[in-house]
């Protein structure tokens, strides 16, 4: 167990090592540097500043010399400074990760709270109108754009009762009320579209165990039909469950990007949409990785949790 | 008992009162201290630094926090040199036919950090725009060091003189200093810091900065304009959507808002909750039609006229504009600005007539250049990747087809526009320009004089510049006037940067923000908001 | 029918008679109610886009001074605020959503499962580096990943195209390396390889045929989210540009400007984007659902 678990560690780090040699290539590539953003917004550009600018932050340097300082300067968990703003790039990241995170959890917990229930009566009726309503009503979530809901929530808000959650970040430390409430809206909105997948594989997994001997035993006992769902089946149906959760995160984060932007929450995944835009290297490299090690971390600590769970299952290589 | 007496005293008592207390309508109300002001700007600010920018977003920020030399009066809708009034410089004086300008200081004045106000900041701050060689500090991005172009030195005799010594006549330099792009900084704050903070000497302080999502303010209690601010602080809330946007103003969570609107938006957002009141002005942005000079076929004249007769502007009006624009030349036309082409010479302007007939001609225009159904001009125009740019440059992409030109749209983000327009890595572009005050040595210098780094069509005209270093000493208003006139003339059957139209602002807000000003000429110079106070 | 894996077939001798066909179609619809409304979606959806220029009313781009017209006669679901016809616009739209999305998915699949074919089928080292080089391209969320690279390379239609086929590289890989796995150790590659048939021959006359199933599977599944990324992209700014009218470009400007006063520009792109992705997601499952004998009966 040992050996697999440091196995996979390792095998994570090498990806995320290939992960930050992509993004970095990629930011590269892209047409403009932050220089030319800086001059974007004084309205002209004169190349002998810009050189000199350039020099200052340090970005007229050969590329391999910016990727192995850039490394370097991870390992020792320095992330650099925000061109943009000018400020130590954690500085400008940390007051967005807990609006993030509580946007994720929120949206994770409303994913499950749709998706199970779902799945499960989905399973029960199979074939009969209900399962089709759900199955339709559970789709038509993953089938809309996560924006253009979220844009029609606010629409019809507006329209209707002439109210919207705050616009300006409320922390739930705050005030907890007014911050669930600005929460509740888009953290439905992206945890709506997630329960779909969420649904599926619990209905599947449901009809699965559904048909295992030992549950037909009971039904032919006469054991009462929901204890019979609830206590046998739910419990083996949930192991698919907990690892699809892991999966799902980052089917998750997309989604957060679009919401946070149209319900305005300063989260990281909007912000990293604008350090895209602005080409703010130190940001949307550090803000990258960080996502890719939540889902590399995510997604082993579900495999791992899966083989410890299942000892039926065994991790080979590859 | 004589009744009558106590009750017609009672009823003249009444009256009086009635008369004192009802606001009759040459009678305002007297402004209340107190409430913070809740607004959305047109953007995210880069940084606090006015001198280093040229947005809006950027003036609209950091205004609160400073003060000019001089500054337009915001209760006076069209700004001109006549609306000029004292802030940091009680008075001031122009010696020697207009070629030194003399400021007297006030002697009152601290900065927010209690360090007093002398004219070494100013000194400081202007030696450092004007890229002095031995100014104490540089700029990294110097956007308007053209403006300072004709300042020899800058002396400071004593803690309250300033003299702004000319190589040559400039009246407009008060003007430029009347701009919210010439606030004045402290000498002894580093310039490093100005990014994220702001020490001026302005009637509100900087309490919070979330760089990309608030800034807000609070008043300064040692300002020395007393009684002044009303408002205990503003807050600025940046809200990228815009439809969010009119949600939030609808629903009470801003008190103001509308910055980068247009009508349609200002409508939906009073259709929504009728109290809001809209204040509309015409503004001294332009959406304009870069033409690249030194690429063919866009150096043949009869080219460049047949694109500018192509672009109908009433449809411009309607679609684009959603009804609300001013057409013009190179300068705001009258009565909004104060130097533009008369209204019969605006109507004549390629583009204004007939729109099939000026189709007509295009073709007609392009033939005679080569460019027919067989062999038509094939273009790329080029905008900036945001919605309101796109939209308008479709408009022109489908214009130029209905006259047989084979126009396709070029998507330009952000951080590489300028760099490509420098570059003259462009055939066609659509572009908005907003010059900080309506003037004609700013406009002008800018946009079309030869070399200047905002003259992105490579327009180069030695007629013209000699005609723009005369009307810049002239000193005699109407003749000046004529010049500019000429000028715009010239510039408009060149061709050099054809004109749409000049865009309208809006402001929204609710009935109890009062003083709120806008102005008619020009958005950069009314964000102090000293005067804003809100009744409830 | 539960020990052979359901792709075990050769090609077929002879084709079906036609009859049966035509049950086998009914049947199919009886069975899978939900997957024969995906199927009249997707139809829907094909015959708009290659239709567009006979089912528009006016010209897509075609701009008027009949702005923000609310949907009537003369504009079928109103105009937009350069006074273009919505409906006409949405038609049209379609060819550029399906003709992304298609690109992307076939590209994105077919580089993918060449990829996964080899990588299955030689193993070792090879499958132990692709297994890698995939893993990184998915440890970013799908969106965040095509964002990176609609950035890097530029808003653009090919440039679009190409970003979303790389996100689906790595699926479609691991879907086509499972199924050459599992077919890899058959009696009869081994004995193809006995008989001293090559590698090549093998890998594409023996395995890759049986791997169609789980691979039309994915396309159908992808195409729908392909579809969602380039709106959301086209949203962001980052999509196909102009003049092409796409769904996710309609959606954005409109919401900025104009919901307020014309909602029908936020409520009918955004619908046909639902329906489309909607369409080919019932599709995938039905297709699934019956080519996949675990759940055959499910």
């Amino acid at each position: 167990m040992r050996t697999y678990v440091a196995k996979r560690l390792a095998i994570a780090g090498v990806t995320l090592l290939g992960m930050s040699l992509l993004l970095f290539v990629l930011m590269r590539l892209a047409p403009g540097n932050i220089t030319d953003i800086i001059f974007e917004s004084a309205g002209y550009v004169d190349e002998a500043d810009r050189h000199r600018l350039e020099a200052e932050l340090g970005i007229d340097k050969p590329l391999v010399v910016q990727y192995g300082r850039w490394l370097g300067d991870l390992v020792r968990g320095e992330l650099g400074k925000s061109y943009r703003y000018d400020l130590p790039a954690w500085e400008v990241i940390k007051p967005r990760l807990p609006v993030t995170l509580e946007l994720a959890v929120l949206a994770m917990g409303f994913s499950v709270l749709l998706g199970v229930p779902f799945g499960v009566i989905s399973a029960v009726r199979r074939g009969r109108p209900l399962d089709y309503a759900l199955r339709v009503v559970s789709l038509a979530g993953l089938s809309m754009p996560a924006f253009w809901l979220a844009m029609v929530i606010i629409l019809t808000l507006v329209r209707s009762v002439g109210w919207i959650p705050s616009m300006t970040y409320v922390s739930p430390f705050d005030d907890l009320r007014a911050n669930l409430v600005q929460f509740l809206l888009p953290a439905l909105a992206v945890g709506y579209r997630s329960s779909a997948l969420i649904m599926r594989i619990t209905r599947s997994t449901m009809l699965e165990v559904l048909r295992e001997d030992y549950i037909r035993t009971a039904w032919a006992k006469g054991q009462r039909e929901a204890l019979v769902v609830w206590r046998h089946a739910l419990k083996n149906a949930s192991l698919p469950v907990v690892t699809l959760i892991g999966i799902e995160f980052a089917f998750l984060i997309g989604g957060l990007v679009v919401t946070e932007t149209v319900f305005n929450l300063p989260g990281v995944a909007r912000y990293l949409v604008d350090a895209i835009q602005f080409r703010d290297y130190p940001i949307v490299q550090n803000l990258a990785m960080l996502i890719a090690v939540v889902v590399v971390l995510a997604n082993l600590a579900v495999d791992v949790l899966y083989t410890w769970l299942d000892p039926r299952i065994k991790y080979g290589s590859a | 008992m004589r009744q009558p007496v106590p009750l017609a005293a009672a009823l003249s008592l009444l009256l009086a009162l009635g008369l004192v207390l009802a606001p009759g309508p040459g009678t305002a109300q007297a402004p209340r201290s107190g409430g913070v002001l809740v607004t959305s700007p047109l953007s995210a600010t880069p940084s606090l630094s006015p001198h280093e920018e040229s947005t809006i977003a950027t003036v609209q920020q950091a205004s609160p926090c400073f003060n000019n030399l001089v500054y337009y009066d915001p209760m006076k809708k069209v700004e001109s040199v006549d609306t000029i009034i004292p802030e940091l410089a009680e008075k001031w004086s122009w010696q020697d036919n207009y070629r030194n300008l003399v400021f007297f200081l006030r002697k009152d004045v601290k900065w927010h950090d209690g360090k007093p106000f002398t004219s070494q900041d100013v000194k400081y701050t202007f030696d450092m725009v004007r890229g002095a060689p031995d100014a104490k500090a540089r700029l990294k991005v110097n956007p308007r060091k053209l403006w300072y172009e004709a300042v020899e030195a800058i002396e400071a005799p004593d803690a309250y003189t300033v003299v702004f010594r000319l190589k040559h006549p400039q009246p407009s330099l008060l003007l430029m200093l009347a701009s919210g792009y010439s606030p004045v900084y402290p000498a002894h704050v580093p310039l490093a810091e100005f990014k994220n903070k702001c020490i001026g000497t302005g009637p509100f302080k900087l309490k919070d900065n979330k760089p990309g999502e608030l800034v807000e303010y609070v008043r300064n209690p040692d300002y020395f304009v007393k009684g002044r601010p009303y408002l205990d602080g503003i807050k600025f809330v940046i809200i990228r959507d815009r439809s969010t946007q009119i949600a939030a103003l609808q629903s009470g969570q801003l008190d103001v808002g509308g910055s980068g609107w247009n009508k349609t938006n200002a409508e939906n957002a009073k259709n929504g909750a009728p109290k809001l009141t809209i204040v509309e002005a015409d503004s001294n942005v332009n959406d304009n039609v870069l033409v690249n000079f030194k690429k063919a076929p866009f150096n043949d004249v009869r080219v460049r006229r047949a694109i500018n007769l192509a672009l109908d502007r009433k449809a411009y009006l309607i679609g684009p504009r959603q009804g609300a624009a001013t057409f013009g030349g190179a300068l705001l036309p009258r009565p909004a600005g104060m130097w533009g082409l008369p209204a019969a010479e605006v109507a004549k302007l390629p583009g204004m007539a007939d729109p099939k007939q000026q189709k007509a001609e295009a073709r007609k225009l392009l033939a005679e250049a080569g460019f027919t159904a067989a062999n038509p001009l094939k273009m790329v125009v080029s905008t900036r990747a945001l919605a309101i740019y796109v939209d308008t440059a479709s408009w022109m992409v489908d214009q130029l087809e209905q006259v047989g030109v084979q126009a396709t749209l070029e998507q330009i983000e952000t951080g590489v526009w300028h760099p490509k327009m420098t570059r003259l890595e462009y055939q066609v572009a659509l572009n908005l320009t907003g010059v900080g005050i309506d003037d004609p040595d700013a406009q002008l210098f800018e946009n079309y004089h030869c070399g200047s780094q905002r003259n992105f069509s490579g327009y180069c005209s030695e007629e013209i510049d000699k005609l723009m270093a005369q009307q810049s000493q002239t000193l005699d208003r109407a003749k000046r006037l004529a010049l500019v006139n000429e000028i715009d003339r010239k510039l408009q059957a060149d061709g050099a940067r054809p004109i749409l139209g000049w865009g309208k602002q809006y402001y929204v807000h609710w009935p109890h923000v009062k003083n709120w000003a806008v102005h008619e000429n020009s958005i950069y110079n009314v964000s102090r908001r000293q005067d804003v106070w809100l009744d409830k | 029918m539960a020990t052979i894996p359901a792709f075990d077939l050769a090609i077929p001798e002879s084709l079906p008679a036609a009859r049966s066909r035509r049950s086998a179609l009914w049947h199919f619809v009886r069975k899978n109610p939900l997957g024969a409304l995906g199927g009249v979606l997707m139809v829907a959806l094909v015959v708009a886009a290659l239709g567009a220029d006979v089912l528009a009313t006016h010209n897509p781009v075609r701009t008027s001074t009949h702005v923000l017209v609310p949907p009537g006669a003369e504009f079928w679901l109103g105009s937009d605020n350069l006074g273009r016809d919505l409906y006409s616009r949405i038609v049209h739209g379609s060819r550029i959503s399906l003709a992304v999305g298609i690109a992307s998915t076939l590209l994105g699949g077919v580089l993918g499962g060449l990829l996964g074919l080899l990588s299955g089928y030689v193993g070792g080292r090879t499958d132990l580096l692709l297994q890698r080089v995939m893993d990184v391209m998915q440890a970013l969320p799908i969106l965040v990943l095509a964002l990176v690279l609609a950035a890097a390379l530029g808003p653009s239609l090919t440039n679009t195209i190409f970003a979303i086929s790389v996100v689906i590289v790595p699926r479609a890989a691991r879907v086509v390396r499972a199924s050459v796995l599992s077919i890899r150790e058959f009696v009869y590659v081994e004995s193809a390889r006995a008989l001293g048939v090559g590698h090549a021959r093998v890998a594409f006359r023996h395995i890759l045929p049986n791997t169609f199933g789980p691979f039309i599977v994915l396309v159908t599944a992808q195409l729908g989210g392909a579809i969602l990324v380039e709106a959301a992209l086209s949203f962001l700014g980052l999509g196909v540009p102009e003049p092409y009218p796409s769904w996710g470009r309609m959606l954005s400007i409109a919401a900025a400007e104009y919901a307020h006063k014309a909602p029908w520009l936020v409520i009918y792109p955004g619908l046909a984007i639902s329906l489309a992705v909607f369409g080919t997601n019932l599709l995938g499952d039905a297709l699934r659902d019956s080519l996949d004998p675990r759940l055959r009966g499910s």
